[in-house]
């Protein structure tokens, strides 16, 4: 096998060689030949003459073993591809329209590519990533889908027999100082073989270590990638120097490499001894206390995920036997893994599938497109293809000369395609970063470019392939009759119009419904007002801030605030609608009433808030009072007091007053008491209204709030005197993450944004190239019946008739198109109905609206061909048939 | 003289495997041999045995090697490989198959 590779090989390279040694093998045989002639008794110059005569053409002889050399293989590829090029030169309009549309084409198909190769196909940068699973808690029958986990709950699971290790991960922030602002830090608080049972190692310095977890020990921090080349321009010096955070010096101890973080990007890594919330006595006691936000395991090699759950069952099975309070069993208590890779990409992946899909939707038509213009060149070239095969080239020769031609075209297309998928992946990565970490993966690697170059050439020869075979057929003796040739082509060509307008009717559809969907969530009234709204995050330096502290802080932000000039009001919320995180949700029960305790049942959210918030965010008080500043941290025992949403009123109290009444979010621990009711809000647009209660930051020790200032100006110009406010209580309290409820609002529609932008695109750019098409098609046939034209004008028929029959020609072919879009659309915009908003995927508006367009541009296209077909002189017509 | 035979590629591929078996030749000697075994009713087309060998050495079947001949000239001579063994054995009982049912419809 390795020999016949190696001659086959060998011949394509010592060519020359071959020459000579094959002359030398024919000139042996000829010198026997003639001496066997002579010594039949010829004279020396005649036996020789008699042995070349014998022997045959020599050079024919010579031909025929090229022929079978792999060499001969190389040369026609080389001839074909000149030849190629010689022929595209005499067309340029033509190559450069084929190639601008392939460019357009592939150049979408590349750069969506890329981002589905990044996120969904690459493997995680992690060693042998595949075996990482993130755990979840859950209560099903309760409603709760993430409990978190305590410190006892992960030891406890630590020992289940699938996994390789089992660490920790929750978000916190530290405030580093001694910079000129005091800047907030997100931590990322995890185990300390954290980075071990992930299979990262550092970039610079090293990881943690089991001895930075010890009580005691000196505080240690990692860089995450993205935040030291923020920060700290790439300089790998900065290992082993010392930063002052809340009240403690920590030290640099390593760098990261740039991988995907879950569930958040982070700035620093810190080990569990650094956060005072994960060392109390509380955390590491109490069973409840479910501090860690996320839990990350290891499977052992060869372990399935089905085993996994069934040894995380037999854990929960004895947690709940040993435990029964904690783990009631009307709950559903139970525990999950899930692949790491899935989790990072869930959200994003069925996005991503459709939008290639869509991308493969305009392949095909470019690809159509490609093909029918092919097919009308095809006409001009029949002679010189009769010629070809005339000298004799070979049917097969014929087709891979014009294959060649076409895949040159494509893979011209492909180069510059790839140009503008470059352009396109910056602008698709951007948005990719707010729905997965692995956007900073997204490069053009080189599977992308294999892929590029794949589908180039396969395009090439399908849409090459329609006219090369029936070119080479109409050259072929049997189809002599080029009547038939043509009317085959006719025929083909109208099939490829049939095809893109079917094509194009389904991606207007997807189009035209995510349109609709992402209108309607912009029309969404969310409750409360965006406009001239600036929104900021305070979290406090937990060392400094405790219990009464905080609410006096906050009070006096509060004031300060207001005071700015400009500024209509000011309030703080532990979140504001719109915002992603979201609040806590529970249980609650009402004092004298029995209340069904199961899933969703009198499940409602909590939400936090300043008096001054609902001023800010536009939220009117429907009944009742707003806090006050009696409602303090003082207050909180002796005079709990909430705030409650309509929904909820009318949910559990219908028409009657809910003032007084009393209601608890901790099982009957504690009662608050209802002082008013404030009108309903969504949270998020795509939601509907739910019950929500609202408790009074003021009474609470709250660490981290979101402000929201209302100015009469634009409030982006604020920041400065905001900060200044709050430096003027505190210097060392940085403030950050600024945003207009505006920008915050658009970020929310950001996904359905971009779906519906790029598919917009695809569908105009279907629309126009399938329009183009039907005017090429259209033309040409008037082109070939104008003698029949002539003749009816001539007996008679008005300008009018023949009009109309051309358009009738066109429309059928639109309709035909048009009938198996619709079957196809039906089918497949089911996929779509995950990402739409207030729309059914079977909407008949969109439906008929995107039908009366494509009948509308279809008929304008046909119109001009059709009009010059009624132009004609009959006698003209006449005469040139 | 008797009539020439029009000889198919596939089976001038297996005559040449055939007289290959025997030994080393170059191709002058095995359109002789192919000659004087077929007593003179098989006259090898010079013009298609080269092209033939040729295309048998791309295939593996057979190996060539420049050697000296009897008048002292260099010449290109074949050899059979152990592909070209297995192919040749497998070709033969395809022959005498094809052959047999030949005889046998012409016989009745």
């Amino acid at each position: 096998m390795v020999h016949r590779l190696k001659t086959r090989l060998s011949s394509l390279f010592r060519r020359s060689r071959y020459e000579r040694e094959l002359a030398s093998e024919l000139e042996f045989h000829i010198d026997m030949l003639t001496e066997q002639y002579v010594r039949a008794g010829m004279a020396a110059a005649e036996a020789r003459r008699a042995a070349l005569r014998n022997f045959g053409p020599l050079e024919r002889v010579k031909d025929d073993v090229r022929d079978t050399w792999l060499s001969r293989l190389w040369e026609t590829l080389v001839q074909d591809v000149r030849y190629g090029f010689r022929n595209l030169r005499r067309s340029p309009g033509f190559a450069f329209v084929v190639v601008f549309t392939m460019a357009l084409g592939i150049g979408a198909n590349t750069a969506i590519f890329s981002v589905v190769n990044g996120v969904l196909l690459r493997p995680l940068p992690f060693k042998d990533g595949e075996q990482l699973v993130v755990l979840r808690q859950q209560q099903p029958a309760a409603g709760v889908e993430d409990m978190g986990f305590s410190y006892k709950e992960i030891l406890d699971y630590r020992a289940a027999k699938s996994l390789d290790g089992l660490v920790e991960f929750h978000n916190m922030w530290f405030i580093l100082l001694g910079r000129s602002e005091p800047e907030r830090v997100s931590t990322g608080v995890v185990s300390a073989n954290f980075f071990d049972v992930l299979g990262v190692k550092p970039l610079y310095g090293r990881t943690l270590q089991a001895a930075d977890d010890a009580p005691g020990a000196p505080a240690v921090l990692l860089l995450s990638h993205g935040y030291w080349k923020k920060t700290f321009g790439g300089d790998p010096t900065v290992v082993g120097k010392v930063y002052q955070m809340n009240d403690r010096p920590h030290q640099v101890v390593g760098i990261l490499p740039p991988v995907p973080q879950y569930p958040l990007e982070v700035d620093v890594y810190m080990p569990t001894s650094a956060c005072p919330f994960r060392s109390s006595k509380s955390a590491l006691e109490n069973r409840t206390f479910r501090i860690v936000g996320t839990a990350f395991g290891r499977l052992k090699p060869g372990v399935t995920l089905d085993k996994c759950h069934a040894d995380l069952s037999v854990v929960s099975s004895q947690l709940q036997l040993d435990h029964p309070q904690e783990y009631p069993k009307e709950r559903g208590y139970r525990a999950t893994a899930s692949p790491l890779q899935a989790e990072m990409t869930r959200e994003f992946r069925r996005t991503l599938l459709v939008l290639l899909g869509t991308a493969g939707f305009v392949l095909l038509i470019v690809c159509a497109s490609v093909a029918n213009l092919m097919l009308a060149r095809m006409v001009r070239r029949e002679r010189e293809v009769a010629v070809r095969a005339a000298l004799g080239a070979s049917h097969t020769r014929l087709l891979r000369q014009l294959l060649t031609e076409s895949t040159i075209l494509a893979i011209a297309g492909g180069a510059i395609g790839l140009g503008l998928a470059h352009w396109g992946v910056d602008l698709l990565v951007a948005y990719a970063q707010q729905f997965t970490p692995r956007a900073s993966e997204i490069h053009i690697d080189t599977s992308v470019l294999l892929y590029t170059l794949g589908i180039s050439v396969v395009t090439g020869l399908v849409f090459g392939s329609v006219p090369a075979i029936n070119g080479s057929l109409s050259v072929s003796p049997a189809l002599r009759d080029s009547g038939r040739a043509t009317h085959n082509r006719q025929t083909i060509r109208n099939w490829l119009i049939v095809v893109q307008v079917a094509a194009s009717f389904m991606l207007l559809i997807g189009a035209g419904l995510t349109i609709r969907s992402l209108i309607k969530l912009q029309q969404v009234d969310p409750g409360f007002r965006t406009d001239n709204i600036l929104t900021m995050r305070i979290d406090l330096n937990f060392t400094k801030y405790r219990n009464e502290r905080t609410s006096e802080f906050w009070q006096r932000v509060e004031e300060r605030m207001k005071g700015i000039p400009g500024v209509i009001t000011a309030g703080g919320g532990g979140t504001f609608p719109l915002n992603d995180g979201g609040s806590p949700s529970g249980s609650i029960l009402i004092k004298g009433r029995e209340l069904p305790q199961s899933a969703g049942g009198s499940r409602v959210d909590f939400l936090f808030a300043t008096p001054d918030y609902f001023a800010a965010i536009g939220q009117p008080l429907i009944s009742g009072r707003n806090f006050n500043l009696g409602d303090n941290y003082g207050a909180r025992q002796t005079r709990p007091v909430a705030l409650i949403n309509r929904s909820m009123a009318r949910r559990y109290w219908g028409n009657e007053d809910p003032l007084g009444q009393q209601i608890s979010g901790n099982g009957g621990n504690s009662w608050a008491t209802i002082v008013g009711v404030v009108a309903d809000t969504r949270q998020q647009l795509r939601e509907p209204v739910r019950d929500e209660v609202y408790l009074p930051i003021f009474q609470r020790g709250f660490l981290s709030t979101n402000w929201l200032v209302r100015s009469r100006v634009d409030p982006a110009i604020m920041q400065r005197e905001i900060r200044s406010a709050v430096h003027a209580i505190d210097p060392d309290q940085p403030v950050d993450n600024f945003r207009t409820l505006a920008e915050v609002r658009s970020a929310s529609l950001a996904s359905p944004t971009l779906v519906a932008t790029l598919l917009g695109l695809f569908g105009l750019l279907a629309l126009v190239i399938t329009a183009a098409g039907i005017a090429g098609v259209i033309a040409f046939s008037v082109n070939q019946r104008t003698h029949e034209f002539g003749i009816r004008m001539a007996l008679g028929a008005q300008r009018a008739s023949v009009l109309s029959l051309v358009l009738r020609q066109g429309l059928a072919l639109v309709l035909s198109g048009l009938a198996i879009g619709l079957a196809g659309a039906l089918v497949l915009t089911r996929l779509l109905a995950t990402l739409l908003f207030g729309i059914q995927p079977t909407d008949g508006f969109t439906f008929v609206a995107v039908s009366m367009v494509l009948i509308a541009v279809a008929a304008i296209a046909c119109l001009i061909p059709a009009r010059r077909a009624a132009s004609v002189d009959p006698m003209v017509a006449l005469r040139v048939g | 003289m008797a009539p020439k035979s029009e000889l198919l590629q596939g089976t001038l591929d297996l005559l040449i495997l055939k007289t290959l078996e025997t030994g080393t030749m170059h191709g002058w000697g095995i359109s002789l041999r192919i000659q004087a075994v077929s007593e003179d009713v098989l006259q090898v087309n010079q013009g298609s045995l080269y092209p033939a060998l040729h295309r048998l050495e791309q295939q593996g079947l057979i190996a060539s090697q420049w050697g000296a001949s009897e008048n002292n000239r260099q010449a290109k001579y074949y050899e059979l490989t152990r592909l070209g063994r297995k192919q040749l054995a497998a070709e033969t009982k395809n022959w005498e198959r094809l052959a047999g049912a030949v005889a046998r419809i012409l016989a009745h």
